[in-house]
């Protein structure tokens, strides 16, 4: 669950930065991830992202990488060699299928992909599987 | 165009009369087992005795020996060297012709089909790749789909929604679909819209193939042509003195020179003015004037040649019509019969027929191509326009030599040499990779610039002609025969050609390949099995 980690003694929200420029897939993720227990932050604007990141220190970022205003190959690019970015997992958000995209995000450094459209359910479970300390991965731990 | 096996067509004929072997064989003047090889195809026969089964079968030779519809013959050769068909040669083409002629142009009639198709998707997929309306769209789709899909889970999966959540996401859904619905629609106007936003044919090709389709020669053309030169001829002028006359005395066109003709409309017939280039070549503005002449004077024969439905579009139409003027402007400055007797004297030299009938090097090459007059023939030529680019224009093949449509020839045809060739004709002695011999002769034309800075409009042309014409044309005395040092190696396109170890291979080739091509084979292919 989001509130899985643990400061001393106390838990931890986990933070989700969307960047997504469709209202309608942001609201779904909010609420979605929301249930989930997570703290929901949301950008539309491709070119904020770093700064948002900056501000937020999200311990996952979902990235739509078809956002106008910016190159979703750039963002990632640019967040893999920021020091305090680079740790992050990246979900990215395509509509793309095609190989030569994802080889190319992978090589960039995106932790995992979720083409759209996709099931909550995937959603969900993907980011459970991306937030170290969380959901699946402390399960495994015991 | 080769013989043609006609065993079939002789035994469909014989037995529709009713006649045995013997009968015939009789009325033709030979023997029984001699027919009985004809009919089997182990003789291919032609001249004389052809004209005698002929005639005892009371059926035109023409039909009996396939050449009433030349064509198909030369369209099932081009189809078996542009394609890949195993265990299959142009010998068997032939055959296929001569004894299947129906299967023949049914074979032909899906060829063309599938290469509409392929061009089809290939346009398609092209389109669907590059065009960013469509990129734009289909990623609007995916989005509203996405949203439709994960809103549509909530409302299934999540059990204790507040109702203003479960009206919102539902209202949501509703939106999205109305969008969905009007994105869906909005691809299919874009797939499907104007008709000739997918129009694979373009009218560029369209009209060449109405050339080739009408073997580049209008009769009714000549003779109106014909006819309008012996009324300039009556003038007491020269040719392009009187054909001036008659534009702006009895049309009242306005002549006028400016620095950029080209870039304007040339005629305008409601102000009745036409614009020259004032830098053109004088043979260039002598040709301007004559097709300006035969626009007018022979605008309702051109619209009506024009008028075809081969023709799908007008813009096709408006394009033919020009190469129908242009076709009528070189028949009325080198009329016929006229060009034809300076052609066979002069050996075909396009050089010093320029210069007697004051035309460029691509106007008389052009004209020479169109000599088809059944009776009065010239040489027969192929032709090809090139640019530096590759790209390849007013191709037209003859029987034996198809010109490329698509893509490339091969990279060792003179057209490619003469691109690199400056101020020099190029003639070759073109060995096909079964033996075939062509002459080419290309030279490289400019266009001249105007101005300081501007660049030259440069292209090649080319003729080509079966190298038994040799001796009736001046290009052919370069090569002594025998001489294979003077001769090139070359093939159609690399797709079709079995020389593995071309050094210009493009492409690999997708054709089964024969041991050896040399002269030898040509030898035991050619003269093994014909008699007449």
């Amino acid at each position: 669950m989001g509130t899985g980690r643990t400061q001393g003694g106390w838990p931890v929200t986990t933070k989700i930065l969307v960047a997504e420029d469709e209202p309608f897939i942001v609201e779904s993720l909010t609420f979605l991830l929301s249930r989930e227990g997570y703290s929901v932050d949301s950008i539309s604007d491709g070119g904020e992202v770093v700064d948002a990141m900056h501000r937020i220190r999200p311990d996952l970022l979902i990235l739509d990488i078809m956002m106008p205003s910016s190159n979703g190959f750039d963002i990632l690019q640019k967040i893999r060699i920021t020091p305090n970015l680079k740790s992050t997992p990246v979900l990215v958000l395509t509509a793309k299928g095609q190989d030569a995209d994802r080889r190319r995000m992978l090589e960039l450094g995106a932790n995992d992909f979720m083409t759209k459209p996709f099931s909550n359910a995937g959603l969900v479970a993907k980011v459970g599987d991306l937030l170290p300390g969380d959901g699946k991965a402390e399960e495994q731990v015991i | 165009m080769a013989r043609l096996p006609i065993g079939q067509r002789v035994r469909d004929a014989r037995n529709e009369l009713g006649l045995t072997q013997l009968a015939l064989a009789k009325s033709a003047g030979i023997s029984p087992s001699y027919l009985n090889l004809i009919e089997h195809d182990k003789r291919l026969i032609g001249g004389a005795l052809l004209g005698r089964i002929a005639k005892a079968l009371e059926v035109s030779v023409d039909h009996l020996s396939g050449t009433d519809d030349p064509l198909l013959a030369q369209q099932m050769i081009d189809l078996v060297r542009s394609q890949a068909l195993p265990d299959t040669d142009e010998k068997d083409a032939l055959q296929l012709v001569g004894e299947r002629p129906k299967w023949a142009r049914n074979v032909i009639g899906l060829h063309h089909k599938y290469q509409e198709a392929a061009e089809t998707a290939f346009a398609l997929s092209d389109r669907l790749s590059q065009d960013p309306t469509l990129m734009e769209l289909s990623h609007a789709m995916l989005t509203q789909i996405t949203s439709i899909r994960s809103f549509a889970e909530i409302l299934e999966e999540v059990a204790d929604l507040e109702p203003e959540e479960r009206l919102r996401f539902s209202s949501i859904i509703a939106s999205q679909s109305d969008r969905l619905g009007s994105s869906a629609r909005e691809m299919i106007n874009l797939l499907s819209g104007p008709r000739n936003a997918l129009n694979l044919t373009s009218p560029e090709k369209e009209v060449d193939d109405f050339i080739v389709w009408h073997g580049n020669h209008y009769p009714s053309l000549e003779d109106a042509a014909y006819q309008l030169h012996v009324r300039l001829s009556q003038k007491r002028n020269t040719l392009e003195g009187a054909i001036t006359d008659i534009l702006t005395g009895d049309h009242e066109i306005t002549i006028r020179f400016v620095a950029d003709a080209g870039q304007q409309e040339r005629m305008n017939l409601v102000e009745k003015s036409l614009l020259l280039d004032e830098t053109a070549l004088d043979t260039t503005t002598r040709f301007q004037l004559a097709r300006a002449l035969v626009e007018i004077e022979l605008a309702d024969m051109i619209a009506e040649i024009a008028d075809s439905e081969r023709l799908t579009s007008e813009e096709s139409r408006r394009r033919c019509r020009q190469a129908l003027a242009n076709y009528a402007a070189g028949a009325l400055l080198f009329p016929y019969h006229e060009f034809l007797e300076t052609a066979e004297n002069q050996r075909y030299d396009i050089e010093r027929l320029g210069l007697k009938f004051h035309g460029s090097f691509e106007q008389i090459a052009h004209r020479l191509v169109t000599l088809r007059r059944p009776g009065a023939e010239g040489v027969p030529f192929a032709f090809l326009r090139a640019d530096p680019a590759g790209n390849l224009s007013k191709p037209f093949g003859i029987p034996g030599l198809p010109m490329p449509r698509f893509g490339g020839a091969c990279p060792l045809w003179a057209i490619y040499i003469a691109l690199s060739s400056r101020d020099r004709t190029i003639s070759q002695m073109a060995v096909m990779p079964h033996g075939e011999r062509f002459i080419f002769v290309a030279r490289r034309l400019s266009k001249r610039a105007v101005g300081f800075g501007a660049p030259r409009t440069t292209y090649a042309v080319m003729l080509g002609c079966d190298a038994t014409y040799s001796d009736r044309i001046i290009y052919g005395d370069s090569f002594v025969p025998g001489r294979i040092s003077q001769e090139n190696q070359v093939g159609f396109t690399c797709r079709s050609c079995p020389r593995e170890r071309c050094a210009q291979r493009a492409q690999q080739s997708v054709r089964a390949t024969p041991a050896s091509t040399g002269p030898d084979q040509r030898a035991r292919q050619g003269g093994e099995d014909v008699k007449s």
